[in-house]
């Protein structure tokens, strides 16, 4: 019997106490963000969709031959310094946001964005092409795109080997821009892919 | 009603009608006031139970559609719901799958005939008219069972076996707890139920006497089982019956129950606030400028806004602990308010 009333006082006491608790929250600001109106500020280190500035990109393939999944194409035609640039293409149905393409990328033009939201109808438009050879093509010899005004990774930023091998103290390529080669201002990404545009929206 | 009849012999070109046309008048307006009032509920409440919902788990719930609060969602989702296809199971018995929603709702919509709104604007002033609630909302029971019964359908089988021995025992307590209210009252017609709560917060039931505040809370969790609303849902628990007994009926007929559903909510809260909680009557002389039918409404609201916190936040009860909290804890503890509330009256005079 003892037991019977101490189940009921049980009961009553621990409805109370847990509708206490959920009358609390009604007060609280809710956590929810209204996508696409407010957006979430990504990590500084977030992986979204791959993205290649293709002003800086001279087509050493690296990038290509480090993708765990090959999802990197590049095609190039010609040799040494008539080389020039045709396609640069990132498959993200194959890509892992693995970003050791990223990492090893030695003009930094490949980064990882902080976009996300690119849901599509068809897979095939995940293949995200980043040039338009019937545009343009991109030169890929160092002195070719000094000569055609293409953007050159600095030499002087390069680490050098005999000082010292502090390589985390060269700074990245984007904080100094070779003052002798602007980016023509015509070169821009072929439709479709991410722009850099889309990362401020990112930021809200 | 009588309110109605003199509204409508006031009318411009009525002057010359015979007393049993005023009276056919007024009922068909009656009748079609309180199915307008009970579709809008479903559509009010449906939206009221996603914010409430939503905030009590900071959240937001609908926000989109029409703009301020997704206010617009309710009414899309019906027109969504009335756009459906209505499907009968091949193997079901068909009379009555197509009779019981319209049972259910029958049931939830008569009873709100004798609820009283105003001071003379009640639907039917019977002078059993609690009585007469408690035995038409019983109605749902016998659609229920025969929802899940004709679907021909193990969860939908289940979920009314369920929900018949649910609300068939869940009526007594219910009935219990207003037994003191009808003894005080000494009437069983909802006016005067009301009425006689006149005066302000003390003289409401639920403050009369130690045993009717019991009662209160008896007649509330009851209420909650009779509707069928979380922790009772077990008629349609979506964890282990997909929808219980609806599992089978879609578009329009699925409205049915759903429209009856929370009709049945906003009803048994009107009753809760007409038995207990004064009824039109406002809790302070300072809101007496408020009119009654308001009062009443908003009260009912609050009550509806109760039951929506309770469901959201206590988990779902097992079969068996349902059983036993209806028979070996809440009949008894009725049984006890009747008693006590009885001798309180005696001692009292
Ligand atoms: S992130 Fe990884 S998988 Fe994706 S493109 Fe770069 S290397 Fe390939
Ligand atoms: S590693 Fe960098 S520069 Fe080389 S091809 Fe890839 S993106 Fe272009």
């Amino acid at each position: 019997m003892a037991q019977y009333f101490a189940d009921i006082y049980e009961a009553v006491s621990s409805v109370l106490k847990g509708m206490r608790i959920t009358f609390k929250h009604i007060y609280k600001k809710p956590v929810t963000l209204q996508f696409p109106d407010e957006r979430q500020v990504m990590p500084e280190r977030y992986r979204g969709f791959v993205h290649n500035d293709m002003t800086k990109c001279d087509s050493c393939n690296i990038c290509a031959k480090l993708c765990p999944v090959d999802c990197i194409y590049i095609e190039s035609e010609g040799k040494g310094k008539a080389r020039m640039m045709t396609r640069y293409a990132i498959d993200y149905n194959k890509c892992i946001w693995c970003s050791l393409c990223t990492e090893n990328c030695h003009t930094g033009s490949i980064t990882m964005s902080h976009d996300y939201d690119h849901s599509v109808y068809d897979r095939r438009t995940l293949v995200y092409e980043f040039m338009d050879p019937t545009q343009e093509t991109i030169p890929c010899h160092r002195a070719t795109r000094i000569d055609m005004g293409w953007w050159v990774e600095p030499k002087e930023d390069k680490p050098k080997p005999k000082p010292k091998p502090a390589a985390e103290a060269a700074p990245p390529a984007e904080t100094a821009p070779a003052p002798e080669a602007p980016p023509p201002a015509d070169d821009k990404p072929a439709p479709g892919t991410p722009t850099p545009d889309d990362d401020k929206g990112v930021e809200n | 009603m009588d309110a109605l009849i003199a509204l409508i012999q006031n009318a411009p070109g009525a002057a010359n009608m015979s007393a049993q046309a005023l009276h056919n008048t007024a009922a068909a307006l009656m009748a079609t006031l309180m199915f307008t009032v009970m579709a809008l509920c479903a559509i009010v409440f449906t939206w009221m139970e996603r914010k409430v919902a939503g905030f009590l788990q900071n959240r937001y719930g609908p926000m989109r559609t029409g703009r301020w609060h997704g206010w617009a969602q309710a009414v899309a989702d019906m027109l969504k719901i009335l756009g459906k296809e209505d499907i009968i199971p091949a193997e079901a018995d068909k009379g009555l799958f197509v009779f019981a929603p319209i049972l259910v709702l029958l049931g939830s919509l008569l009873a709100w005939a004798a609820i009283p709104w105003a001071p003379g604007f009640v639907a039917a002033d019977l002078d059993l008219g609690l009585f007469y609630i408690f035995a038409v909302s019983s109605l749902v029971i016998i659609g229920i069972l025969m929802a899940g019964w004709s679907s021909n359908n193990k969860w939908a089988l289940y979920g009314a076996a369920r929900g018949a021995a649910q609300m068939v025992s869940y009526e007594i307590p219910l009935a219990l707890a207003t037994i003191p209210v009808i003894m005080y009252t000494g009437s069983l017609n909802t006016q005067d139920i009301v009425i006689a709560q006149q005066g302000g917060l003390a003289n409401w039931y639920i403050f009369r006497d130690p045993f009717l505040f019991v009662a209160f809370w008896m007649y509330f969790i009851a209420s909650i089982a009779e509707t069928n609303r979380g922790p009772f849902d077990m008629p349609e628990t979506e964890s282990e019956l997909v929808a219980g007994y609806h599992t089978e009926y879609s578009g329009m007929r699925f409205a049915f129950f759903f429209l009856s559903e929370y009709a049945n909510l906003f009803l048994v809260s009107l009753i809760a606030v007409m038995v207990f909680l004064g009824g039109w009557w406002a809790p302070l002389p300072l809101l007496d400028v408020i009119p009654p039918a308001l009062t009443f409404i908003i009260k009912g609201v609050m009550m509806v806004f109760f039951n929506m916190w309770v469901r959201w936040t206590l988990p779902r009860v097992r079969v068996d602990q349902l059983m036993h909290l209806c028979w070996k804890v809440m009949i008894p503890i009725a049984l006890i308010c009747v008693l006590g509330s009885g001798i309180i009256q005696m001692v009292r005079g």
